[in-house]
């Protein structure tokens, strides 16, 4: 195997060190014990920007300034640094940075990594690559032009084959002034971006020696385990640690106390919101090991002040969605005159889905380590949000920001859930209290019973059709409560999202349209979960669209390219991302390649059926069709899931394939298993068992295939889950002509013996 | 709390914890030993399988107590380069995504390995069935799994069994 490129974690003290030290016009650096300590003073380090820095022996460092939680951004941003560098990308060495405000928002969501991170960092390594350039020609006296970089961090002087290190040119090229205007790469030029790399973190990680926040350990450490309140928002009345201390290894117990948190991401929020963004407080138990800390809390006899969420019971959401739908909700869209065009139309088309509350369940619990003491506050989170976790530390703690140290471990699974603060909170409340560093664990139990969930959602979608079976209206009220408002309070649309990604199509294709919505309260807190609203209303837009295939006669697939090919960019883009015009051709482009390469059309054998789903969001376009066989006792079997891809320029095709696999398993772990329940204001499950996983025997054949482009990169780490419900739904319909509207599947009423 | 003899990776240690305690919370925080992962605490994600003589076992739900004298392997122990087959398959595969729940996947398979040079996809559904990965590389896994199988084979065949292996030579 070829020589790989080196991971390293810098520390916090480190950079401040070496930043302290910087002088005046270069940008900041990290000074790294792994990397010849003495010869990398600032004077003698390349530093052209905040990315990049390279010393005379020829070590080329990149920073990456986004959260690696599997997606494999470490390599991904690195590959596109080294590409415009043109660096050996087998010697470069990348590493994590800190929270920094240098780097803007570090924010890692919304499949927003690379699309956030293109431009800048291709500029970053071509400003590199262009000073290293001058210094060349300026050390051989001859014209830039005729210098070029031949990749390998090596610049070439062809006419005299004279040739130069990266490391050689480093010191003369921390004296040319930073460019402005650099030229980036034509695409056929590419060398590193496009190809197959392997992941940087996957050697750590197959000898046990990848540190994710829940291996961290410092000086003078202790463990704590936190008694949460078990009925959202609910606090601690009253608490016995008697027993509790006598636990051996048990050191402290306290109260944590309940505080409010701001919002996630640096938003304003009205007074007397009705936000619900508050940590809630709790008993910790603090030990010399997360066992005794565990066996502490276990003794402890806490009263509860449940407060009125012990009311809830998801079997009342459920029948309060139900009422919502039945009176007209909030008018998002409209177009047209979609009620008279329904109430005259030759043939109408009526159906309810729904969708549960859902828990993140990442493999790494949740987990925070902190040291509060002396008016400074450092932690090692596995956060998505560094920026936000600033935020709240330095409002709940009350100290200024620069008193603040975020480290950014490597985080073992976020899928949205680590955008939210409150572990990182309460730590840093729990080291204060116990007077040491802590490193606070959530077991699964906490982990699942303290989540910010994906919310509970009912849909009523209705069709008008014409003599010809053509759509003429389309009407889709959504009721569910909203995600935003557990931050920012209020109902949306009043607080500025809207919460209808998914709902893009047809809306723009049809002559009326109309989009309504109704909100739940609720106290059960909802939260970012992988593709977010786009899964549950592309889950109903996607099933509906079967539904009137099936109505009127047509194919699935005929239908979806018959409602596209309008070739119109759905009215105001309903999505997250309304910055990227949806592309009519790309679309169709990624439902015919998935047609083609599943098969489509072929005939299967009884008590089988496929089924289409297709996809704009976060950027890309993705269609997916699911292959299932269904028994006659009601078992579902998911053989095979195809799926196409055009994610614009691809950066590592290895990844995308790795992206696209995972969603689906994400996406088809919550169709086929998974529901949160809530019963007395309390979440019903407690671990895997009750919330069940797809594992290796039950893994589909995943095919993904992937559309050539050089469009701007798009998304990749959600839009492969949301198609993978409604492609299998819709199979299921082929498979035995039966609906499943509602999530998860209830496959009982598949049964026919 | 009396101390408690244990042999890992070869090492013998004696610790001083409840006896209660799992055996994933004394390689962790007594040992400092953290690749072995912490996924459920119920024996329901197979995150912190390691070996006790040979056999892949959940050490979240193992006390111990009834570990004392016997012979555990971890994620750091499985290959003093990171070199065992079932690495270097997990590498050439690109199968880890987070990776947190990949050590524990890794022993299953070494095990598995041992006693079944060549495993069915049945073999490895029943093998890695009490697994959980949230990532979803299940896929790349079960390649993985025939890939290191592959190498495993072609490896013995070369050279004496790993028993032998630093005796005559």
């Amino acid at each position: 195997m070829s020589a790989l490129p080196t991971l390293t974690n810098p520390s916090r003290r480190e950079f401040l060190k070496s930043s302290a030290t910087g002088s005046a016009g270069l940008l900041l650096a990290f000074h790294l014990p792994a990397i010849a300590a003495a010869a990398d003073s600032p004077e003698q380090v390349f530093q052209p920007n905040a990315y990049i820095f390279i010393n005379p022996q020829g070590d080329v460092r990149l920073v990456v300034t986004r959260s690696e939680m599997g997606q494999g951004v470490r390599t991904a941003l690195a590959m596109i640094l080294a590409e415009e560098l043109d660096a050996d990308w087998s010697r470069v060495k990348i590493e994590q940075g800190a929270c920094d405000p240098q780097y803007g928002d570090m924010t890692t969501g919304g499949s927003m990594s690379i699309r956030s991170t293109w431009d800048p960092l291709r500029k970053a390594g071509a400003s590199a690559r262009e000073m290293l350039l001058t210094a060349a020609a300026e050390t051989w006296g001859v014209p830039k032009s005729e210098c070029s970089a031949i990749g390998g961090s090596v610049i070439e002087h062809k006419k005299t084959g004279r040739k130069a290190t990266y490391g050689q040119l480093a010191i003369k090229a921390a004296s040319v002034p930073v460019p402005k205007d650099v030229p980036l790469k034509d695409p056929k030029d590419y060398r590193i971006v496009g190809t197959k790399r392997a992941r940087v973190d996957n050697q750590h990680i197959v000898i046990g020696e990848a540190h994710y926040g829940i291996d961290t350990k410092v000086p003078g450490m202790l463990y704590a385990v936190v008694a949460r309140p078990p009925v959202f928002g609910g606090k601690v009345k009253k608490f016995d640690a008697t027993r509790a201390l006598a636990v051996p290894g048990v050191k402290k117990v306290f109260e944590v106390p309940a505080v409010e948190m701001p919002p996630l991401f640096g938003e304003q929020r009205k007074p007397d919101s009705g936000h619900q963004h508050y940590l809630w407080g709790g008993v910790a138990v603090v030990a010399d090991s997360t066992w005794q800390a565990i066996a502490g809390r276990r003794a402890l006899a806490i009263d509860w002040d449940n407060g009125p969420g012990a009311e809830e019971s998801t079997e009342k959401q459920r029948a309060t969605l139900t009422e919502l739908l039945k009176t007209p909700g909030k008018e998002l869209k409209k177009i047209g005159d979609p009620e008279a065009a329904i109430a005259s139309a030759a043939k109408t088309v009526e159906a309810d889905y729904e969708t549960p509350f859902l828990a993140h369940m990442a493999m790494e619990p949740g987990n925070c380590t902190a040291s509060v003491h002396d008016g400074k506050c450092e932690v090692w989170a596995p956060t998505q949000n560094p920026n936000g976790m600033a935020t709240a530390l330095a409002s709940v703690l009350n100290l200024p920001q620069s008193a603040l140290t975020i480290h950014i471990t490597l985080i073992g699974g976020g899928f949205g859930r680590r955008l939210c603060i409150d572990y990182g909170v309460e730590a840093a409340l729990v080291s204060r209290s116990a007077g040491t560093p802590v490193k606070v664990i959530w077991t699964r139990d906490d982990d699942i019973r303290h989540d910010y969930y994906r919310p509970i959602s009912h849909h009523r979608l209705r069709a008008g059709l014409d003599a010809q079976g053509q759509v003429t209206s389309w009407l889709h009220h959504i009721a569910a409560p909203s995600t935003d408002s557990t931050f920012l309070g209020g109902e949306l649309p009043d607080t500025g999202g809207t919460e209808v990604a998914g709902t893009g199509l047809p809306n723009g294709t049809v002559a009326n349209y109309l989009l309504q919505q109704s909100f739940l309260r609720t106290a059960v807190p909802r939260g970012y979960w992988r593709a977010v609203d786009t899964n549950w209303n592309h889950f109903a837009v996607q099933c509906f669209m079967d539904e009137i295939a099936a109505a009127t006669g047509k194919d699935p697939l005929a239908l979806r390219k018959q409602l596209i090919a309008t070739k119109q960019k759905p009215a105001g883009a309903a999505d997250n991302d309304s910055d990227t015009p949806v592309n009519v051709d790309r679309l169709l482009g990624v439902l015919n390649l998935v047609a083609e390469k599943s098969g489509w059309g072929k005939p299967l054998p009884s008590g089988r059926g496929r089924g289409i789903a297709g996809l704009y969001g976060f950027g890309s376009y993705v269609a997916h069709v699911a292959e299932v066989t269904v028994a006659k006792d009601g078992t579902l079997r998911v053989d095979r899931v195809v799926v196409a891809v055009d994610c614009g320029q691809v950066i590592n095709p290895d990844l995308v394939a790795a992206q696209i696999e995972g969603g689906v398993v994400f996406g088809l772990t919550s169709a086929l298993y998974d529901e949160i329940t809530i019963q007395d204001g309390q979440v019903q499950q407690s671990n895997f068992d009750g919330y069940p996983m797809l594992r290796i025997p039950d893994m589909p054949k995943v095919e993904v295939h992937i559309v050539p482009s050089h469009e701007a990169p798009g998304g990749i780490g959600e839009p492969g889950v949301p198609s993978t419900a409604p492609a299998v739904a819709n199979a299921i319909f082929a498979a035995t002509g039966k609906r499943l509207r509602r999530l998860p599947f209830q496959t009982q009423e598949l049964a026919t013996t | 709390m009396n101390a408690i003899s244990i042999t890992v990776n070869g090492q013998q240690h004696s610790v001083e914890v409840s006896p209660d305690t799992p055996l994933l919370w004394v390689l962790r925080d007594t040992l400092g030993l953290t690749g072995t992962k912490f996924g459920c605490g119920q024996a329901l994600c197979g995150a912190c399988t390691v070996h006790v003589d040979g056999e892949a076992t959940r050490s979240c739900t193992t006390r111990i107590s009834t570990v004392a004298g016997r012979s555990i392997l971890t994620i750091e122990g499985l290959s003093p380069d990171g070199q065992h087959p079932v690495q270097q398959a997990w590498l050439a595969d690109q199968v880890p995504q987070c990776g947190y729940c990949q050590a524990g996947m890794i022993m299953t398979t070494a095990a598995l390995l041992a006693k079944n040079a060549s495993p069915t996809d049945a073999d490895i559904d029943d093998a890695l069935g009490g697994h959980i990965c949230r990532c979803g590389t299940y896929q790349r896994i079960r390649q993985a799994v025939h890939d290191a199988a592959a190498k495993h084979s072609s490896s013995e065949s070369k050279s004496p069994a790993p028993a032998a292996a630093g005796g005559t030579r």
